[in-house]
């Protein structure tokens, strides 16, 4: 009994904190889908995310969950920019060249954050930021209750509009035949462009709450890169639903990791699981 | 066998000749800093030739070389702490490196494309936070995490470090001639061209693929050890730095990926641009960056590629070749 009441804390913070990392895996996940290619840029888009917030915050005192409504449009425009000018004739190379591109758009921006907002290690601190309350004696951080909430309002919003509108069935068309969705009057360099700028604005909106739980750097974008591609692998790809399992899986293997190996090997565990579900079942859990 | 010898050695003089300046420039006094990035330069080329091997004729993508490197790296730090004479360690850490290679090979080959690209990245991350976390030998944690110095390294001079990377630099170029001109080598690029109609024809797919892989993991092994051998300090965070998979890559794609000439002239570019960059070091990744992605979108078999398509059409039109 002991155990259990002990074992309770890290189950609900790995569950909460599960969120935090769907929502950084919601938008690499839609860009594999859709492009097949993996944007080892993802981590760093959610890190310019994480400092626009800050910039917001510290310069003009804006809340970071209000600064979205400039912070969603500007990833959305340099996602689509970046779609439409590079990663579209990177396509027309290759796959390969897909990859090296996003390579190096990734440090790009990594030394661009490191010039403008210094190596630093930076935190997003509202007044609320570190308040919890009581639930049946458990102790919850509210930050990662939003994370949590977050996690499930972006990704139900997503998968209605990927069901629902014509962009969104446009958009799964060209990811399940290219052809036949130009044959039907797609153009897919454009629905291609505008699933890159949705994923772009994901990542505004992860950026927010990463910089809410973790303090992060301009090189903190490639742990956060793994283990989205740890989500998305765990869930398999292409999948919501699998997605979301994923994350939940994932941030209950490094909270437990934390809770029996120490704090240091929390992140470990998590890469090792990563690893091991990528040897022994690559395609996921929920991938077909 | 008459016919070829000649020919051959009439290709090898200029190259013979060319490594025989270079072996002496240490004898005839050039300043240290020309000696530095010329030992730099052959260790990126030896990097740079293992990871065209593995993308450009393997198509292997593969993003771990700093697992390799590191790896390697700390075999001869910890060989040093418990007795080991580091020439030995040099060794013993690309042996380590293959090792390692081999290890891993069982659950990352069973990922294809993209899917081993990932499995790769992840690699160095977690090597990373176990060298944060586990100190074998030595005690007392000095500075940041695991940080080891190496020792008895003390003695050898700049000049004689620029040796063995000239060595192992002109190594690699030979064991890429070598590999490419081999059964193994052909077995590869059938396996690029299309590995199932290579397999159907009587390829083993999986044996050519861990071969390269081996010998890959091998080589960058050794050239990251007598990199931090040279260094005499490592620690985790830079041994298993996305640095190192930036240096292999740049140098490939630049110079030309899949083209055997390539990695050379891409070496000496990264080479170039890391001495032009000294001074801005704060920029150095942002202009680094863009010339990688313009590099791929222009011209995306690199330098190497543009002078052969000149070549191809010069040689078309005048009927000389």
């Amino acid at each position: 009994m002991e155990v259990l009441a002990g074992l309770s804390t890290p189950i609900m913070m790995g569950i909460l904190l599960g969120g935090l990392y769907v929502l950084i895996a919601l938008g690499l996940s839609l860009v594999f889908g859709v492009m097949k290619v993996i944007n080892v840029a993802h981590g760093d888009w959610v890190i310019l995310g994480s400092y626009f917030a800050y910039t917001a915050m510290t310069m003009l005192g804006i809340d970071p969950f209000l600064s979205l409504v400039i912070g969603i449009p500007l990833l959305f425009g340099i996602g689509f920019g970046v779609q439409r000018f590079l990663l579209n004739r990177a396509f027309a190379v290759s796959l390969d060249a897909a990859l090296i591109v996003c390579f190096g758009i990734s440090i790009i921006f990594q030394n661009f954050c490191q010039i403008i907002w210094t190596p630093f290690s930076r935190g997003l601190r509202p007044p609320y930021a570190l308040e919890s309350f009581t639930i049946g004696g458990l102790h919850v951080p509210l930050v990662y209750l939003l994370n949590f909430i977050a996690a499930l309002a972006v990704m139900l919003l997503l998968r209605e509009f990927l069901r629902r509108t014509y962009l969104g069935k446009a958009i799964n068309a060209a990811s399940q035949d290219r052809r036949a969705a130009q044959l039907m009057g797609i153009n897919p360099a454009r629905v291609y462009a505008f699933a890159f700028a949705i994923a772009m604005a994901t990542a505004a909106i992860a950026g927010v709450l990463l910089g809410l739980t973790f303090p992060f750097t301009p090189t903190s974008g490639v742990s956060f890169l793994i283990l989205a591609f740890g989500v998305v692998i765990i869930g398999g790809l292409g999948s919501m639903m699998g997605t979301f399992i994923g994350g939940m899986i994932l941030g209950l293997a490094q909270t437990l990791g934390g809770y029996f190996l120490g704090a240091v090997a929390q992140m470990l565990i998590a890469y090792i699981l990563v690893f091991v579900v990528l040897a022994v079942r690559p395609q996921g859990i929920f991938g077909r | 066998m008459r016919v070829t010898i000649p020919r051959l050695r009439r290709r090898l003089i200029p190259f013979v000749a060319l490594i025989a300046v270079l072996a002496v420039l240490p004898v005839v006094g050039i300043p240290q800093q020309w000696l530095l990035y010329l030992f730099l330069f052959f260790l990126y080329l030896a990097l740079a030739n293992m990871w065209n091997l593995l993308a450009g004729y393997s198509g292997l993508i593969c993003l771990c070389p700093a697992a390799f490197v590191g790896l390697a790296g700390y075999t001869v730090a910890i060989g040093t702490w418990v007795g080991v004479p580091f020439y030995l360690g040099i060794i013993a850490g690309g042996g380590v490196a293959a090792l390692f290679a081999l290890l891993i090979s069982i659950p990352v080959f069973r990922l294809r494309g993209i899917y081993f690209a990932i499995g790769t990245l992840v690699l160095p991350e977690v090597l990373k936070y176990v060298f944060l976390l586990w100190r074998p030998v030595g005690g007392m944690m000095v500075g940041r995490g695991a940080g080891y110095a190496i020792k008895g390294v003390a003695g050898v001079s700049l000049a004689e470090w620029y040796w063995v990377a000239l060595v192992i630099g002109i190594a690699s170029i030979f064991l890429m001639r070598i590999i490419l001109r081999s059964k193994l080598g052909l077995g590869l690029a059938a396996i690029r061209d299309n590995d199932s109609t290579a397999a159907s024809s009587g390829i083993n797919v999986f044996q050519l693929k861990l071969y390269s892989f081996l010998i890959a993991a091998f080589i960058m092994g050794i050239a990251g050890a007598v990199f931090y051998s040279y260094g005499g300090y490592i620690e985790p965070v830079g041994a298993f730095n996305i640095r190192w998979l930036l240096t292999a890559l740049l140098a490939t794609v630049i110079g030309g990926e899949g083209i055997e000439q390539g990695p050379i002239i891409g070496a000496a570019i990264v080479v170039l641009m890391h001495f032009l960059l000294a001074r801005y070091t704060g920029i150095s990744l942002i202009i680094q960056g863009v010339i990688l992605v313009s590099i791929m979108l222009a011209a995306p078999q690199g330098i190497m590629g543009l002078i052969r398509k000149a070549r191809a059409y010069r040689s078309s039109v005048t009927v000389s070749y």
